[in-house]
């Protein structure tokens, strides 16, 4: 085995601050490397001391990290974690994203860009190998996403606002170039508050791997896991059609949400299933960088098209059918800079609200208007949760600590619902990710209608998906692989001695520490509840699949039994206030 | 929690892998608890309590095979590597612990290595294995490792014989009491061509059921699919064979719906199968001798290494072609199609059987008894010229 301290870490985060222009490399203790790794736990981590200062204040972090496996050919790891605390909900929050950037970031050197300050003037930065050049960029303000990439051509790989994160719309995402987006959480209004329009990105310095034998052979085993995995490389898989594949799927199990969750089944979801998408604009295969799965489309002319979470709640979710005005949706949002799900629930709900969901011609102008902060939009800027109130009904909101749930309605997976709950960045579908046993059965199948267990298993898929975060490598690979070949990818890498057990570990110790700066800002068990919709109103049933209201009783005993699990009072809340000063 | 340990408890003794009275669960949810033979219980406990999972298992081999394993291995040795390849796939390896390494308190010793792997095996006492997610997960793990030891066992034995002392007797009380005839003997089928779905996903439940009951298959290790026009109506993925109403997916050869994402990951094998032509039935499973007996070639001087995938020859079984490929979307479902069509079966290098009816399961289920008996023959029939007496 080759001894050497870069293995898999560079060992420097590159720290920028934008108040007074200036740009240094720091040296990451490697304690820090080795106890959180990357991605989501080091950025979590390098949020210490200031996770309570409010979102917008300057001296709030806005981090962009990478994980040890980034830059090797570790399946699916050319990902990122952008870390910092979202405007929408409040929470500590990190979005993890795909592309080519986080490749770049590792090349040009670093684990992690930490952006603080704010700039006097409209700026860009530059990253490479030797360090950070901020630069004007007074005239890209208010361009698209599409536009500030074409300008910054040539600086390698480009993460921008669009006009949302400019304007502060407080689901506003930073686009990465290749048309991934850091979505959800309002992240990108953070940048804008900060006067930052882009980041660029270019290196081509490689990454050394402690044991390539090692290596390789793990990689293989995870690439025999993809093979036998129907959901990865199946025919019907996400390979085949992307993550659309899960619209028929969601239809047959009646748990898709429709009409802002008033039904779980849409009857013309057909129009924009997987197979629908294919047929209308075939099926090129796109992804991030080095990945062998390539779950993304676009049509030919380059318009990247939608994931199943955009489609259904521009599509169910508002009652939508046309499946290219869906796509003009989830273009609007990629250039005006815009969370697919915030943007669309946030309108199923104004739209039940007013008594009539947007039609398919209103809702691209309606998304431009969010962006810009006009007309209608001014208040739609504010997500779900605040529109609803100012309504005057705030059981509108589909959202959980004001983060609007996903496609996959909790009345049809229960594990689901009580991790919507749960999630320290509110209403995600990703932090435990129970679909992938609820209904992918993935790696063995629980009962979606049942609490059994499930509080436990939340609780273990919280701490596991904590360590894929800040490994960082795509959820989706673990629809096949588990964290066993990781282990092995991440040993063999840095030639430090990884278990799944150990990385399970890292993974409880990365999300307490976000619940505990959760706690810090006034989060306890209250915030911790769905919608009442939830409780009182049944969903579609039919075809011999009942889909009542979930038992209100049987969810708080299950969410009580979560914080004992996890060690948390009755109210969600930490016994020790020192938690944080004993870990590394 | 508690049905489901008394659940998989009772499937341990019903598919005969472990022995009565010699069975533990625990499981954790906000409380531990755990049930079944005393000593392994708090074992079990004490394991749980220091790992990330749900459910754990520990239970003795109805038959010591992975004790002989762990006797057999070279000084040294720290882990089985079963040779068969879905074991292989999903388990990669199986540690061990020896007697002497057991002494004292094993529990930190069995949690270090169960918080790297599936299942391990603690000689004397038998198989440990855990679940992240369920109690059932438990019971697949240690299935499997009881699927990979038995195998290796077999090939191991006829390769270098018995090595230690009681053990071809203990081999041999094996082979009279605990292997059983296989026969499709009393079990009605439909016939076919069954028309109706509803006919159709009640017949696959049924086979799935009976392939488990006459113990040719365990319960997990398997898939089953019926062809009615354009349409496959296929076992899941992850499904017991013998709890499979509600775990059938009708699949559409235009792919015209993608609900059937879900469906086995030997779907693309079914398809291709049923593309060649002549069968309507597909039973797959991984009977043992058979997965043994496919890994044995007498290729002199054959130049490949990963014979279970780049194989390219076909050879003959008792008339059941052999074929190497990998899994799901790897290179089986391109080389079954073409040797299964007129034998109605075919093996696959290290994995399992297919076989195919071509109105209806009677056909292929009696097969595949046939495949696994010839399997089984042939295996004590090469044992015996071994090692006469
Ligand atoms: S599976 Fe899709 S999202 Fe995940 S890394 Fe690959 S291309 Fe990116």
């Amino acid at each position: 085995m080759e001894l050497s301290p870069t293995n898999g870490w560079r060992g420097s985060l590159l720290h920028v601050d934008l108040t007074t222009g200036t740009a240094r490399a720091e040296t990451i203790p490697r304690d820090l490397l080795t106890h959180y790794l990357g991605g989501r736990g080091l950025g979590v981590r390098l949020l210490r001391e200031t996770h309570t200062l409010d979102p917008y204040h300057p001296d709030m972090p806005l981090v962009f990290a990478v994980g040890p496996l980034c830059g090797t050919p570790a399946p699916t790891a050319a990902r990122l974690a952008v870390v910092s605390r979202s405007p929408l909900t409040g929470t500590v929050y990190d979005c993890s994203a795909g592309g080519r950037f986080a490749h770049r970031l590792k090349s040009a050197g670093f684990d992690a860009l930490r952006i603080v300050g704010r700039s006097p003037r409209q700026v860009a930065i530059a990253v490479t190998p030797v360090g950070a050049e901020i630069f004007p960029a007074d005239s890209l303000w208010g361009k698209t996403v599409g536009e500030t990439k074409r300008a910054l051509s040539g600086k390698g790989s480009v993460a921008a606002i669009g006009p949302a994160g400019e304007n502060g719309v407080l689901f506003a995402c930073i686009m990465m170039g290749e048309g991934n987006a850091v979505g959800r959480g309002g992240l990108g209004a953070v940048m804008g508050s900060k006067n930052l329009k882009a980041v660029t990105v270019d290196g081509d310095l490689p990454v050394g791997i402690a044991d390539r034998t090692r290596f390789d052979r793990a990689r293989q085993d995870v690439m025999r896991l993809f093979r036998a995995s129907p959901v990865i490389f199946g025919e019907l898989g996400i390979s085949e059609y992307g993550t659309p594949a899960l619209v028929d799927l969601m239809r047959q199990r009646r748990m898709a949400p429709t009409e802002n969750f008033r039904k779980t089944v849409f009857e013309r979801s057909g129009n924009y299933s997987g197979p629908a998408i294919r047929k209308a604009y075939g099926g090129k295969k796109d992804g991030c960088h080095g990945c062998p799965i390539q779950c993304k489309r676009s049509a030919p002319d380059g318009t990247h098209l939608p994931e199943y979470e955009t489609v259904s709640h521009f599509g169910a979710l508002n009652g939508i059918d046309d499946l290219r005005s869906i796509v003009r949706s989830n273009t609007a949002c990629n250039e005006q800079g815009l969370d697919t799900i915030t943007a669309a629930a946030t309108l199923s709900a104004w739209g039940e609200g007013r008594g009539r969901f947007p039609d398919a011609e209103e809702v691209p102008a309606l998304l431009e208007d969010i962006a810009r902060r006009r007309g209608e939009g001014e208040l739609l800027a504010l997500g779900s949760r605040r529109v609803a109130e100012a309504m005057g009904n705030p059981g509108l909101s589909m959202s959980v600590k004001s983060l609007e749930l996903p496609a996959y309605d909790p009345r049809g997976a229960y594990g689901m619902a009580l991790a919507y709950c749960t999630s320290n960045r509110g209403g995600c579908h990703l932090r435990a990710y129970p679909i992938s046993h609820e209904i992918l059965r993935k790696p063995v199948a629980t009962d979606r209608f049942s609490f059994s267990g499930k509080a436990r298993i939340i609780k273990i898929a919280e701490d596991t998906n904590a360590a894929i975060d800040s490994l960082v490598a795509c959820k989706f690979s673990f629809f096949g692989a588990t964290l066993e070949e990781y282990a092995e990818l991440l040993s063999a890498t840095t030639g430090e001695d990884y278990t799944p057990q150990s990385l399970k570990e890292i993974g409880e110790r990365i999300f307490l520490t976000e619940r505990f700066y959760n706690c810090a800002n006034g989060f306890d068990a209250g915030d911790d509840r769905l919608p009442e919709r939830f409780f009182r109103e049944p969903g579609s049933g039919g075809e011999g699949i009942d889909v009542p209201p979930i038992d209100e009783k049987r969810f708080e005993e299950e969410i009580g039994k979560y914080y004992r699990i996890r060690g948390l009072t009755p109210r969600g809340t930490f016994t020790d206030p020192g938690y944080l000063s004993g870990l590394p | 929690m508690r049905d489901q340990i008394a659940k998989y408890a009772a499937r341990l003794v019903a598919d005969r892998s472990a022995l009565p009275g010699r069975i533990a669960f625990a499981a954790h949810d906000d409380v531990l608890i755990s049930n079944g033979n005393r000593e392994m219980a708090k074992l079990c406990e004490g394991v749980l309590s220091s790992l990330s999972c749900l459910g754990l298992v520990a239970a003795s081999q109805s038959f010591p095979i992975a004790d002989f394993l762990v006797r057999r291995a070279p000084a040294g040795e720290s882990r089985i590597v079963p040779r068969d390849t879905e074991t292989r796939t999903f388990l990669h390896d199986i540690p061990f612990l020896r007697r002497e390494e057991l002494a004292g308190d094993p529990t930190r010793r069995i949690a270090k290595l169960l918080g790297n792997r599936k299942g391990m095996i603690a000689e004397g006492l038998g198989v440990v294995a855990a679940g992240t997610v369920t109690v059932e997960q438990a019971y697949i793990n240690y299935s499997s490792v009881f699927h990979s030891t038995f195998v290796k066992y077999l090939l191991d034995v006829l390769t270098d014989g018995f090595l230690l002392r009681g053990e071809k007797e203990a081999f041999d009380r094996f082979r009279a009491g605990w292997l059983r005839p296989l026969s499709a003997e009393g079990l009605a089928f439909r016939s076919g061509p069954i028309g109706d779905p509803g006919e159709i996903l009640a017949e696959i439940a049924a086979v799935g059921r009976h392939t488990v009951e006459r113990g040719l298959v365990d319960s997990f290790f398997g898939n089953i699919s019926y062809r009615l026009g354009d349409v496959v109506y296929i076992s899941q993925t992850a499904a017991s064979l013998d709890e499979l109403p509600g775990r059938i997916d009708p699949v559409p050869a235009d792919n015209s719906s993608t609900a059937g994402i879900t469906a086995s990951s030997e779907l693309l094998a079914h398809r291709r199968i049923f593309e060649a032509g002549g069968a309507r039935a597909i039973l797959h499973g991984h009977p043992k001798f058979a997965v043994a007996m496919s890994m044995l070639c007498e290729e002199k001087d054959c130049p490949i290494k990963d014979c279970w995938k780049d194989c390219d020859k076909v050879r003959l079984l008792g008339g059941t072609p052999v074929v190497a490929g990998e899994i799901g979307a790897g290179g089986l479902a391109r080389r079954v199609p073409p040797v299964i069509a007129k034998p109605g079966k075919a093996l696959v290098y290290g994995h399992g059987v297919f076989t195919t009816g071509r109105t209806d399961f009677a056909e292929a289920f009696r097969a595949m008894v046939d495949v696994e008996n010839w399997c089984r023959g042939e295996y004590f029939r090469r044992l015996a010229a071994k090692r006469p007496g």
